[in-house]
């Protein structure tokens, strides 16, 4: 009987630890669109993984930048998307602000793909709730649809993303 | 159960006060943004209230709050403006007001320039591709379509040249490599700006493979004739190239790197051996040499 309570307890603790860890990349809703890639089409393989890749770069990005930390960042992100959003932390740091994505929806369409597979220009279309905290205290919280020119390159196991270009339209 | 109905009552005042303190912090007030502006310009935000309030700047690579005086237009240093995106511009006093203000990328500065691959055999249909992005000055993407210059060109002179047009931001070529095994200068230049790339075109697969050979008091010594390509490019040293001998004994094989352009092999046997040559999947002649005296 106590084995079974003992089973049922870290049963429980590692479908804990698992939903925390997948928590924030399901709260991103990504579909991706690649039939106007070019002048290299996408396969399918490859548009699977930048579609999974493009969701956990965000999902770490809103994890960054609402808690107020550098560590999601290394991975997803290098070069300038790198660099200004290690600076967006850093100055959300000193202000004492925070920023909260929340249901994320991204329409992702696939624009230039070059012909050796190693650069990949996505526009993506993204709605979500933007929360803004000073202090603790919400001072700006809205429903906003943007628009991202988005670069990525293939990196060692990953497409990581080095430009990330919000536009007032395509 | 009259202390039931206190709690709910006290409860749902909780509620309502705490959505009515949160519509308050958000009712409205005036803000007038500006047009999109370059990146590294000032813009000027106009709250058109009095009295004092606080101002934040929320935006790629900046998060700032400052106190300002409502009267006042709000001036944002260029400073803070280099990354092009959006910028969510937040103004509270009694309550908060917010906009958001777009950053559009400066002048062209820079290309980013990716050329594959770095070292091509010679003659290769579509082998040389590149892609040009345009950058300003300070790192952002440039998508307003323009025209960029591909050249291609050996010490020879000029191979190619091609005009293309960004498309969101990227424009990109595709050819075949030269005919000489040298270095291909690839630029890409767009008006006084410009990058530079260089493919090492080297020999194709060995062309017309030819060996000669002979009887030697241990065994035989074969050799191929200078290697070359079909263009007639040397074929780099370092090259295998298989020389396989079939005789009474039976099948024997040996790979030689070619040295100073020729590869040697001495192998073993002293009846009549049929030698045969080859590098990759090109096959050279055949070799008959008699048995030893």
């Amino acid at each position: 009987m106590r084995r079974a309570i003992h089973f049922a307890i870290a049963l429980a603790a590692i479908c804990a630890a698992a939903s925390l860890s997948c928590f924030a990349a399901d709260a991103v809703q990504v579909q991706i669109d690649s039939r106007k890639a070019g002048p290299r089409s996408m396969e399918p393989l490859t548009e699977r993984a930048v579609l999974r890749d493009y969701r956990f770069a965000w999902a770490s990005m809103a994890r960054a930048l609402e808690f107020n930390s550098l560590d999601p960042l290394q991975g997803p992100f290098e070069g300038d998307a790198q660099q200004w959003l290690k600076n967006s932390v850093l100055s959300q740091q000193q202000s004492g602000l925070s920023q909260r994505y929340v249901g994320q929806d991204h329409r992702v369409e696939a624009v230039f793909y070059s012909p050796e597979g190693d650069v990949l220009e996505l526009h993506d279309t993204v709605e979500y709730q933007l929360q803004v905290s000073a202090g603790g205290k919400i001072v700006h919280d809205d429903h906003l649809t943007m628009h991202y020119v988005v670069l990525m390159t293939p990196g060692a196991d990953r497409w990581v993303i080095r430009q990330l270009q919000a536009v007032p339209r395509f | 159960m009259r202390r039931f109905f206190v709690l709910v009552g006290v409860v749902l005042a909780g509620l309502c006060s705490g959505i009515a303190s949160l519509s308050a912090v958000c009712s409205a007030q005036e803000l007038r943004m500006p047009e999109p502006v370059p990146a590294g310009d000032d813009a000027i935000i106009s709250a058109g209230g009095s009295g004092k309030g606080t101002f934040y700047l929320i935006g790629p690579g900046i998060s700032r709050k400052s106190d300002v005086n409502l009267a006042d237009d709000i001036r944002i240093s260029g400073q803070d403006l280099r990354n092009a995106g959006a910028y969510l511009v937040i103004v509270c006093s009694s309550s908060c007001e917010s906009g958001t203000l777009y950053v559009t990328p400066a002048k062209p500065y820079s290309l980013a320039f990716i050329v594959h691959p770095s070292r091509v055999p010679v003659a290769r249909n579509d082998a040389v591709s590149g892609v040009a992005f345009p950058f300003d000055q300070y790192r952002n993407l440039v998508r307003t379509p323009l025209d960029i210059n591909f050249e291609l060109g050996t010490g020879k002179g000029s191979e190619l040249s091609h005009s293309a047009r960004t498309q969101e931001g990227a424009a990109w070529f595709r050819t075949s490599s030269g005919k000489s095994a040298e270095i291909l200068k690839v630029t890409a230049s767009l008006g006084d700006i410009s990058a530079e790339r260089a493919v090492q075109q080297v020999a194709s697969d060995p062309c017309n493979l030819r060996i000669t050979g002979g009887r030697t008091k241990t065994g035989i010594v074969v050799q191929t004739e200078p290697v070359h390509d079909c263009a007639g490019n040397p074929v780099p040293d370092g090259t295998i190239i298989t020389f396989t001998a079939e005789g009474p004994q039976g099948k024997a094989t040996v790979d030689a790197p070619i040295k100073k352009g020729i590869a040697r092999a001495a192998m073993e046997g002293n009846g009549m051996e049929t030698i045969s040559v080859a590098s990759g999947v090109v096959m050279g002649n055949e070799l008959r040499i008699g048995a030893q005296p």
